[in-house]
């Protein structure tokens, strides 16, 4: 069956992908047994289905996902906990003592896994996996921008780790917690995801994330000026 | 107030803007003016000027209203006070109401409401100058900045006017032609699913006029189209897949 893009093209919504319908994936849509596409995005074949993966979209959440919430109410059986913008989730607790127990309050922060997907909304895992956050700075940033802050096998986000010497939480859904020495290092952190959503489709950005973290905390700054002054 | 003699369209078959019958106004299109706004365009067709910006999937305020199966979508049209010549007081008119509505369902017939449940998608659509022809404008930027903010869409949608002027079929009615002329029917396409998402008529066409305006309109459309796409591609085009 023929195709009509190649692999990592860039395509509009309502181009035509695909002759063969059962071949539609992610990011694509069927109509007369052929493919098009949903979103802005680039298209590539994934086991074997055509998908599209969107430049910009919501959060999207799947079973396993790490995130990090903030508790908007507190029941009998459980929480409701915002995940950003539009998406709330529920933790079910069948015991009134554990509910108790966790001692969470509304505006509280806690990190989490995604438990199920359905009609009924999103449910978190109960339980010992919930991690009440009690420091730290939180920092929102645009969900479909979250890979490229993880990067390849977590290359970016490690980086980051170390140059920064900051403590990192990065929630799917968007919310990044960041604990470090001191705020200057913080700052550098955030300055860091600041230039990642900013340019998170181009090239060669570990370099200039990395250079900017060193330029903020001073490093980089003073290889400058010793450089001046030994040319001089 | 017209004077006695104005020719709207000339015997050499050359309007009063200096366009051929079946000529657009020049288009200018951009795509992500609006920092705040999740998805934006701006388009500009002549003297046209209009602004869409996109909110959302968000939580749906006042609760109730949250339906559990699909998204609601709202949708603005509104006219600046200086968009017209004699200054627009503020507030929605009997006017603009009306229009938000009608680019709401043209814009409900493209968008897969129903892969956000339980939330709301608001577009606003603000008419900077008006010429003529603002709703149609307007649902072209709302569609692009719809693609923008990456909401699921069937297809893009172009829209344009096409009218009846001295016994003329004309497309793209600026101001002039719209007010003075016999018929204005405004049009907007999804061209790649081929269904007609709007369709108004002002005034009176015959049943072969109407006919050969549809055709005329699909040829601005497709036009339309092509430069939406490719305002699309400029956007996006130093844009690399994220490697991960």
């Amino acid at each position: 069956m023929p195709l009509y893009f190649s692999e990592r093209e860039l395509v509009l919504p309502g181009q035509l992908l695909s002759d063969d319908g059962k071949r539609s994936g992610e990011g694509t849509y069927v109509l007369g047994d052929k493919v098009y596409a949903l979103t802005v995005g680039f298209a590539t074949i994934k086991n074997d289905k055509v998908c599209v993966i969107p430049i910009k979209g919501t959060y999207n959440p799947q079973p396993g996902d790490r995130v990090i919430g903030i508790v908007i109410d507190v029941k009998p059986n459980g929480f409701e906990v915002s995940l950003g913008r539009h998406l709330t989730a529920t933790i079910r607790i069948p015991d009134k003592k554990e509910v108790q127990a966790l001692n969470l309050k509304v505006g509280e922060a806690i990190y989490a896994s995604v438990k199920e997907v359905g009609l009924k909304g999103v449910f978190l895992e109960a339980g010992e996996k919930i991690k009440k956050l009690t420091s730290g700075l939180l920092v929102d940033m645009h969900p479909s921008k979250i890979p490229r802050l993880i990067g390849r096998r977590g290359s970016m986000i490690n980086m980051i780790k170390k140059e920064t010497g900051c403590e990192m939480l990065v929630g799917r859904n968007g919310y990044i917690l960041i604990k470090g020495p001191s705020p200057t290092n913080e700052f550098a952190a955030v300055a860091a995801i600041r230039l990642i959503e900013r340019e998170a489709h181009s090239q060669g950005l570990t370099e200039r994330v990395e250079n900017l973290i060193k330029n903020i905390l001073g490093s980089g700054v003073k290889d400058e000026r010793t450089e001046f002054e030994a040319g001089k | 107030m017209r004077e006695q003699n104005l020719k709207l369209v000339s015997e050499e078959g050359i309007r009063i803007d200096g366009r051929r019958f079946d000529e657009l106004r020049p288009l200018k299109i951009e795509i992500g003016v609006l920092d705040k706004s999740d998805g934006s365009a701006y388009v500009e067709l002549g003297k046209t000027k209009v602004f869409a910006a996109v909110f959302g999937p968000k939580e749906v305020h006042p609760k109730h209203l949250a339906l559990p199966d699909r998204a609601i979508l709202n949708c603005r049209y509104h006219m600046t006070s200086f968009s017209v010549d004699e200054r627009k007081p503020l507030g929605m008119t009997r006017r603009e109401i009306e229009l938000s509505k009608v680019i709401r369902e043209a814009l409900e017939s493209v968008v897969f409401l129903e892969e956000f449940p339980r939330t709301s998608i608001d577009v606003y659509v603000e008419v900077i100058q008006a010429d003529g022809g603002t709703r149609t404008a307007g649902l072209t930027a709302a569609s692009l900045a719809l693609a923008e903010a990456g909401i699921p869409m069937a297809d893009l949608i172009a829209a344009v006017a096409v009218g009846k002027v001295e016994g003329h079929l004309l497309l793209d009615l600026c101001d002039i032609e719209d007010k003075y002329g016999e018929a204005d029917m405004p049009i907007a396409m999804a061209p790649r699913l081929n269904s007609i998402v709007l369709l108004q008529l002002n005034g009176r066409l015959t049943k072969e006029e109407l006919k050969k305006g549809l055709e005329l309109a699909k040829k601005g459309i497709n036009e339309i189209y092509q430069k939406e796409r490719e305002a699309l591609r400029r956007k996006y085009s130093g844009v690399s897949p994220v490697e991960v």
